[in-house]
Formats: C-alpha cells, structure tokens, sequence
C-alpha cells in the first residue's frame, strides 16, 4: 500500500512526465492515485496546464533601437 | 542596389520581428542585440548561396532559432550548477507536503480560456526572466520551442534526469511568481 503512496513533491514531478508522454504504467497508476486524493497537487497541474499553454503567445512587442538598427546594418557593410 | 541599401533594409524589414522573438527567449536585452547581429551577419555572409526555397523571413527565424540554441549550449557549458542550488525557496516540507507558503492558492479564473491582457504576458515574461538560468533554456525549449527532451538533453549535455528536476523547478517557480505577481496583484 504504502508503494502506491507519494508525495506532493514526487506527484508535482510526475505531472510533468505524464503530460510530456514520458511516465511509466505504475508511476501514472499512482499519480492518479495521489490527484484523487490531494487538491493542492490537482490544482498545481490545472494552474501548470495553463501557463504552458500560454507560453507561447507573445503579446509584448518590442523594438530593436534605431542605435542598434545603424550598428548592425554597418557591422554588415564592413564585412562585406 | 548597393549592398548598404540592402543591409539597411534587411535590418529595417526584419530587424524588430527577430529581436522580439529573441528577448522571449533570453534574459537581457544586450544580449538579444548581439544574438539578432550575430543572426544577420552569419545571412548576410551566406546570402549569395541561400536558395528562395523557402521564405527569406523563415531563413533567417531559422538561423536565429540556432544561434539562440549554441547561446543555451555555451551557457550550460560554463554554467555547472543546476536546480539544486536553488535555495530561494524550497516549496514542500521534510514530509514533502506542499509548504503553507508556497502550496497553489485559488486563481479564481477559467484555465481553459487564455487571457489576452497586455499585463499578464508581461508578468509572464518577467517571471520566465526571474528563473534560474539552466530552467530558463530548458523552459523556452520545451514549451515555445517544442524541442524534444532528447534533444534538449543534447544541446545542454545533461542528464534526463537533471532535466525532468529542471522542468519541475521551473513550474514551481513560475507558478509561484505568477501568483505572486498577477493574482495576489
């Protein structure tokens, strides 16, 4: 019985694996074990979930400095 | 068409796109500057052998993606500290039980819906900022990049386990600094 418990520590880890497709049958057996149990952990891979799916948008713009604009445009002139 | 007249351009067409895409991925602006210069010249010095197979734009993403990558590759080299130096905050107890401190409180949103403020992406970046350098690279990696954890293993000559521990602080620390900053605001 006691193989089948983990912690929190071990169960936050594990959901990585487990969403990358990278957790073995038992160590998904007792990750579902422990989410079925622990609120915290459950609320940790919806809150996760969220950010990588987030992560990917880019919503600041930013701008290359007219100076670094000039400097570049001249570094490849002279190699030229 | 001189050849000023071309770099000019060049810089001025693709100058802004390449430099945003490279401060989401690294952590200072300086250093975004010197990947976007290093991008250009290495084009500019291929530019006669570049065949229009594909677009010039998703050319020079291309090499930028790489120079960013040998960027994450050098560092892991010089850099042989990992995760466990990380002392700023420990999140689980003796028993490795969620800390108060640090265990995840209510959002209080829908996570099925992306949020699209201007100031969540903000706090966003910050805190991909704010992670330890070897989480950074493996983060950017994995999630906006979509590298394979062998590859990324690869490119920073680490271990699969060092990168699942990396994975896994980079969460904690993210998560954490997104409640600090954007929920609890």
């Amino acid at each position: 019985m006691s193989l089948l418990n983990i912690s929190c520590k071990k169960a936050t880890y594990l959901i990585s694996k487990k969403e990358q497709g990278k957790i073995s049958l038992f160590d998904r057996l007792t990750l579902w074990l422990h989410l079925g149990i622990c609120s915290l952990c459950k609320r940790f891979e919806k809150q996760t979930g969220f950010i990588i799916k987030q992560a990917k948008h880019t919503h600041t713009e930013e701008k290359l400095s007219e100076e670094a604009k000039e400097r570049i445009s001249k570094v490849l002139d002279s190699s030229y | 068409m001189s050849p000023s007249v071309q770099a000019t351009d060049w810089v001025n067409k693709y100058g802004d796109i390449l430099y945003n895409y490279t401060l989401k991925r690294v952590s200072d602006k300086g250093l975004a500057e010197d990947l976007v210069q290093d991008t250009f010249l290495s084009a500019w010095k291929s530019r006669d052998t570049y065949k229009s197979e594909a677009s010039e734009k998703t050319w020079l993403f291309a090499i930028c993606k790489n120079k960013i990558i040998d960027h994450y590759r050098k560092k892991s080299t010089s850099n042989v500290q990992y995760a466990e130096v990380d002392t700023s905050s420990n999140f689980f107890d003796e028993a490795e039980h969620w800390t108060r401190e640090d265990q995840p409180n209510e959002w209080g949103i829908n996570y099925h819906q992306p949020v699209e403020t201007k100031e969540f992406y903000g706090i966003l970046d910050f805190c991909k900022k704010k992670l330890q350098e070897m989480q950074q690279s493996v983060f950017v990696m994995k999630y906006m990049d979509d590298l394979s954890a062998e590859e990324i293993c690869k490119v920073l000559n680490i271990s699969s386990s060092n990168y699942w521990v990396l994975i896994h602080r980079a969460k904690l620390q993210l998560r954490k600094c997104l409640e600090l900053n954007w929920i609890n605001s």
